[in-house]
């Protein structure tokens, strides 16, 4: 018990109010969002000209 | 960031000829709207147009009244409000010149639009020479780009004063936004002045025979890129500074997004040749060059992306929002003016994307003058940006009107919002697929002869009907709220939101308002990107051609 309690403290202690992980792993899917919609067409030129 | 000199209230006097600009952008929006839905209707083939109307003749009415004329009208009475807003009250100088810049786009307006409705101007909105159109076409063209300096002009003074009045200070965020909007405005459709001025003009006034089809191409792009992030620019003035009001958070970096117009101003235009990478006559080192400078926009659209995920993302955090992804939840979903720009700025992923496509040089030859293209800008102009300013229609019409923006209209904003993505979804996606396959954009329907490869894009031409079929119920329903905060809605206050910057001690340099240096650059550049193709082109000009008409008469 006391150690399930030690570990929602923890918890409470990374989630910091300021922290931007959200907005990096967001930036990241964007990054590779661009990469594979770029890369389809890209395959698509390739296959043809 | 805002002074404290600042009215809260946009001036009525100010609000009035705001309110002039966008009931002629409604207007626009309508009647538009019909002609892109009977385009969709014909290209599907299961529909032909009464009365000898030609389908050019409407792909013109739909591309000038949507992609110019709606939104120069609301960009303009935007900005003029933004900046009553935030740098004061318009003097009555500033305001009478906005009257008089108003008056002269509205006439404008009607001149091209008569010379199109009498079949004298199928040109559609890029009007490429050698296609030749009546003058009084070109002549009302001009008359809305002046109209819109003399609007830029008000603008710039009542800036100028602000300056004035607070030497030393950063001028407000949405006004110094609104400044670099216009006055990239005014660099960039100087080339579109020249061309209408120096060679349609005097060539459909049969003063002259021939016209430079390359020369007058070229000074079309020079303009006609800008011409998107005129559009694209306002639709980010609300994302950085009045979204974040509006959700109850703070402007994630004042610095950085004044930062990220300032290289709008810089690289939107020496780019224009990356919309023709298929054309003869210009080399391709300079191709290069300009793809180059166009791969340079994308820095400050991601700064865009990064600074909007973080605004949002420490309002949820300040919310109580845990996990990597629980921030999304507590965002103001029930709020129209967040929700219906929100499409908007998820729609620009895809558009961006197929933006960087565009302009990839090999790979514009997979999409160039297919419907992809038309796909493409379905989403960032009648997507991004056209959301946008609806979510900007839903406060700041009833601010100027007195009125506000009931639960009921809220609930049918949000979804018209949806109805809109919805129709989009069909409409652009269909073009962008069947653009893959080579369907051609800019064409009325055709089965080319029963060619197998174009038998393949008729299922997505009828996607694609069925898409702008739900596009113009989006646009009654948006009719129905516009008319509604002008005229019915109740009295009251309806707040003009303005956010505030998360670190006030964090002054914006001062260097951001330096003109000399930013036009000095903006200058360079395009001196750089385009002196010597254009020496090159004139030299090596091939002999003129004579107008073309390829469309009949009433």
């Amino acid at each position: 018990m006391a150690k399930a309690e030690l570990k929602t403290n923890k918890k409470t202690e990374i989630e910091d109010s300021s922290s931007l992980k959200g907005t990096l792993a967001s930036v990241f899917f964007l990054g590779i969002f661009l990469v594979v919609t770029w890369l389809s067409v890209y395959f698509l030129f390739l296959d043809r000209f | 960031m805002s002074s404290q000199t600042t009215k809260l209230k946009v001036d009525p006097r100010d609000g009035k000829l705001a309110m002039a600009h966008f009931y002629v952008a409604f207007i626009a929006l309508t009647l538009g709207g019909l002609m892109g839905l009977l385009q969709t209707l014909v290209r599907s083939g299961k529909f032909e147009l009464p009365w000898g109307i030609d389908y050019y003749q409407i792909l013109t009415v739909h591309g000038v009244l949507m992609g110019l004329v709606l939104t120069t009208f609301f960009i303009m009475g935007f900005q003029y409000a933004a900046i009553s807003r935030t740098a004061g009250t318009h003097s009555p100088a500033a305001r009478r010149i906005g009257w008089i810049g108003f008056w002269v786009m509205t006439v404008g307006t009607i001149m091209a639009a008569t010379m199109v409705l009498l079949k004298e101007a199928s040109v559609l909105y890029t009007f490429y020479a050698p296609l030749k159109a009546h003058w009084i076409f070109y002549l009302g063209m001009t008359f809305v780009v002046i109209g819109s300096w003399l609007d830029g002009a008000a603008q710039i003074m009542t800036y100028a004063r602000w300056r004035r009045e607070n030497p030393g200070k950063p001028s407000p965020l949405l006004s110094f936004m609104a400044i670099i909007n216009t006055v990239m405005w005014i660099v960039a459709s100087l080339g579109v002045a020249a061309t209408v001025l120096f060679q349609l003009l005097p060539w459909s006034l049969g003063l002259v025979d021939t016209v430079d089809v390359l020369v007058s191409r070229t000074l079309f792009w020079y303009f006609g890129h800008p011409l998107v992030y005129f559009w694209l620019l306002p639709a980010y003035m609300c994302w950085y500074a009045i979204i974040p009001k509006i959700i109850g958070g703070k402007i994630f970096s004042d610095s950085l997004a004044r930062l990220s117009f300032i290289l709008f101003l810089l690289f939107s235009i020496p780019v224009g040749f990356h919309h023709q990478l298929t054309e003869p006559g210009i080399d391709p080192a300079w191709k290069f060059l300009q793809v180059i400078l166009t791969f340079m926009v994308i820095i400050p659209s991601l700064m865009t992306a990064f600074s909007l995920f973080a605004t949002f993302e420490r309002f949820g955090r300040s919310k109580g929002a845990t996990g990597l992804f629980g921030w999304f939840k507590v965002l103001p979903w029930k709020d129209a003016r967040f929700t219906v720009p929100f499409i908007g700025m998820a729609s620009f992923i895809p558009a961006g994307a197929g933006g960087i496509i565009n302009a990839s040089n090999q790979m514009n030859q997979v999409v160039h003058n297919t419907i992809w293209v038309t796909g493409h800008f379905h989403l960032t102009a009648a997507t991004s940006v056209v959301l946008t300013f609806f979510g900007i229609t839903f406060w700041l019409v009833p601010h100027l009107t007195g009125r506000v923006l009931t639960k009921a209209m809220n609930k049918l904003a949000i979804i018209q919002g949806w109805v809109w993505f919805i129709g989009m979804a069909f409409m652009s996606g269909a073009m962008h697929f069947q653009g893959l396959l080579g369907g051609p954009r800019r064409s009325a329907y055709s089965t080319y002869g029963d060619s197998a490869q174009a038998m393949e894009w008729i299922p997505y031409q009828i996607a694609q009907a069925v898409g702008g079929s739900i596009l113009f119920l989006g646009i009654i329903l948006m009719i129905i709220i516009f008319v509604n905060l002008a005229f019915f809605a109740p009295k009251g206050e309806e707040e003009f939101p303005v956010g505030e910057a998360e670190n006030l001690d964090e002054k914006a340099p001062m260097i951001f308002e330096n003109w000399k240096l930013w036009l000095g650059i903006t200058a360079a550049l395009i001196l750089f990107a385009y002196t010597i193709p254009f020496i090159d082109m004139i030299q090596n000009a091939p002999p003129g051609s004579p107008g073309f008409k390829t469309w009949g008469s009433w």
